[in-house]
């Protein structure tokens, strides 16, 4: 993986009129990785796709595609290829002269052609009848296909997709996902993928990036963001979280309602540069357990049960501690239920689990 | 497209659901066409209207080549007209779709403010600006041209400048309706599999704004069939067109059996010449099945 990253971005900012698109981001993305831009919509991330793509040029900053200096480039020069949310199959256009139009324009002889987009076809699993048909007589599914064998036909050095998925029902989006995931392993292009859902990301990619506001918040992979998010935000992003409000001292750990035989936590569950003073304890609901008398964990906290939720596969408690914060923990569905609403329950949680970080102040 | 229609003109129910329909379609346009048909069979004796039943009308009709010259002149005139408001309105309409959006709704609305002006109104005002001691030349002497540079009133230039004129906004709204329509990510794709601006609107803006041009050439081409207000006073009446030529048979001429076989004439062969273009048009479309 080591080596000239094969997209580099420093520094690049965009505004539009008074407004702040992107305030500066800087990454830098290695040959064949997958790699998730993820956030809320108006964070900058497709922004940050265009400017890649070349459809947009910031305003200050600098990007390089293997090594090479590309603003100014336009689009058409750009070793990128990019799938869009809406696919943008040209409809007058039949499946096979969808597939072949990028190398059409670069002039390679028609049977060559033909002979590249049969082997599209087959790689994206396509029945060989569809060549000649057009977009619109496809599936929402098969059509998804065909955008993907459109932009990979020409072999780009980075694969840009701008949410192709979101726009399909759930199930679709699983195979979908699975197929992207097969697909990348298989041809070993680079991939930068953007996506409002942290979950697709985190299923998807070696490594996420976090927007918001126009800033990178975090970069790191899918356990990183998942069970050491920089901040509150990137932590409330993916599925329910519980952060309890404590106070650190040295490296103690306090709230109401919390006791622990020895409250001090290691530095490797501590957001790095957290000082003294208020943050913000996070625990995953799936780490929390119901503690029988006499059994003992790092930590321990009285709550009420309020809500019970079954997830299927699992079921949702909710609950307040003594202090009046709300605290989820999940158990398996199939588990014996330990407790229902209004009851009493002690809970623990070890200090493997826990992930010490600042509160952010909402932009 | 087939199975289906088949078996719904077997289907009562169908048939019932599409009888008023039917009814309003016999009543206002099926039975005045048959009333027209019938009238070519008749004759006119001192301005009146004989009911007895003759091919003269028609022998007229087929051995007079006048008729057919004007027939001809009209449709000559006519397809110059289409070609010229596409050639006017297509770099129009593309402007207004995708370089001035800022400001295409004042565009607009200009146009639609010429647009809805009445024909008679603007075509008495081109009289104006093109007499040879009218506005235009007014100007034109004001900056040194000798007097009457423009010299066009009551020729086919002028009748011809009017019908452009008059029909050019129909063309603008439907080719800039059709490119507006086109999807900004369509483009986009073009650009980003490697097209040029020039091979993005040839490859894909063009053959996607192909509808919107055909309906334009369509509409464009039965309206200047039709047209009897300009080839009268912008061209002077000197070179009369179809329309004004039946409306001339029907009024002065009182000889409504003649009025009515031109009519019909013009008709078929302004469908006729509608229906030969469809079928380029088909042949050569790059369009999948719609």
């Amino acid at each position: 993986m080591a080596g000239e990253p094969i997209l580099e971005i420093r520094d690049i900012r965009k505004n539009f009129g008074a407004y702040q698109a992107l305030k500066g981001v800087s990454l830098s993305v290695q040959q064949g990785e997958f790699i998730a831009l993820v956030g809320p919509s108006g964070c900058g991330k497709t922004t940050l796709l265009k400017q890649i793509a070349g459809f947009e040029e910031p305003d200050s900053g600098s990007l390089s595609i293997a090594g090479q200096p590309m603003l100014g480039v336009p689009a058409a020069a750009r070793p990128t290829s990019m799938v869009f949310q809406k696919l943008a199959l040209f409809p007058h256009m039949t499946v096979a002269d969808n597939i072949g139009f990028p190398l059409k324009l670069r002039k390679v002889d028609p049977a060559i052609i033909a002979k590249r987009v049969e082997a599209m076809i087959e790689l994206m699993q396509l029945k060989r009848e569809y060549l000649t048909r057009y977009p619109r007589q496809l599936s929402g599914g098969e059509q998804q296909r065909v955008a993907l064998a459109r932009s990979m036909i020409s072999e780009p050095k980075l694969l840009l997709l701008d949410e192709p998925l979101s726009a399909l029902d759930v199930k679709l989006k699983k195979v979908l996902q699975a197929e992207l995931k097969r697909l990348h392993r298989s041809v070993g292009v680079t991939f930068v993928h953007v996506t409002h859902d942290l979950e697709e990301a985190i299923m998807l990619a070696d490594r996420i990036c976090v927007m918001r506001s126009g800033e990178i918040l975090q970069v790191g992979g899918p356990n990183d963001i998942y069970y050491r998010p920089a901040d509150s935000f990137v932590a409330g992003f993916i599925g329910d979280t519980n952060l309890l409000a404590v106070t650190v001292k040295g490296n103690a750990v306090s709230a109401p309602g919390l006791t622990a035989a020895d409250p001090t936590v290691p530095a490797q569950y501590v957001a790095p540069g957290l000082g003294d003073g208020p943050a913000l304890l996070m625990v995953r609901p799936e780490l929390i357990t119901p503690l029988e008398s006499g059994q003992v964990a790092d930590f321990t906290i009285d709550v009420t049960i309020t809500e019970i939720f079954c997830k299927g596969g699992t079921v949702q408690f909710r609950s307040n501690t003594e202090g009046g914060a709300p605290l989820i923990f999940e158990l398996p569905g199939a588990s014996k239920q330990p407790a229902d609403i209004g009851d009493k329950l002690r809970l623990g949680f070890p200090k493997r689990d826990i992930y010490l970080f600042r509160e952010r102040v909402a932009a | 497209m087939n199975g289906e229609i088949d078996r719904s003109w077997r289907d009562p129910e169908l048939l019932v659901k599409a009888l008023p329909s039917v009814i309003l379609q016999t009543a206002f346009f099926l039975a005045p066409l048959l009333m027209t048909v019938a009238l070519t069979f008749q004759r006119t004796k001192n301005f009146q209207l004989t009911w007895t039943w003759s091919l003269d009308t028609w022998t007229d009709i087929f051995t007079k080549p006048h008729y057919w010259t004007i027939l001809g002149h009209t449709l000559f005139m006519a397809i110059t007209c289409v070609i010229l408001c596409l050639v006017i309105a297509f770099p129009v309409a593309y402007a207004l779709a995708t370089r001035l959006r800022a400001f295409q709704d004042h565009v607009k609305v200009l146009i639609t403010f010429a647009f809805l002006t009445d024909a008679t109104l603007k075509t008495f005002g081109w009289v104006l600006f093109l007499d040879k001691n009218g506005a235009a030349n007014y100007l034109l002497q004001q900056v040194g041209f000798p007097p009457a540079t423009i010299d066009i009133l009551f020729t086919d230039w002028a009748t011809m400048l009017g019908m452009v004129y008059n029909l050019l906004s129909f063309a603008i709204f439907t080719i800039y309706l059709s490119i507006d329509a086109i999807d900004r990510s369509l483009i986009l794709a073009a650009y980003d599999a490697g097209a040029s601006k020039f091979r993005t609107f040839w490859e894909v803006t063009l053959p996607l704004a192909r509808p919107g041009i055909w309906a334009a050439s369509v509409l464009i081409f039965l309206l200047a069939v039709g047209v009897f207000l300009e080839p009268k006073v912008l061209g002077g009446g000197k070179s009369p067109m179809s329309a004004e030529l039946i409306r001339q048979t029907f009024e002065t001429r009182v000889n409504w059996p003649l009025g009515a076989a031109l009519t019909l004439v013009l008709m078929t062969v302004a469908v006729f010449v509608v229906l030969l273009f469809n079928r380029v048009y088909s042949l050569k479309r790059h369009m999948g099945p719609v």
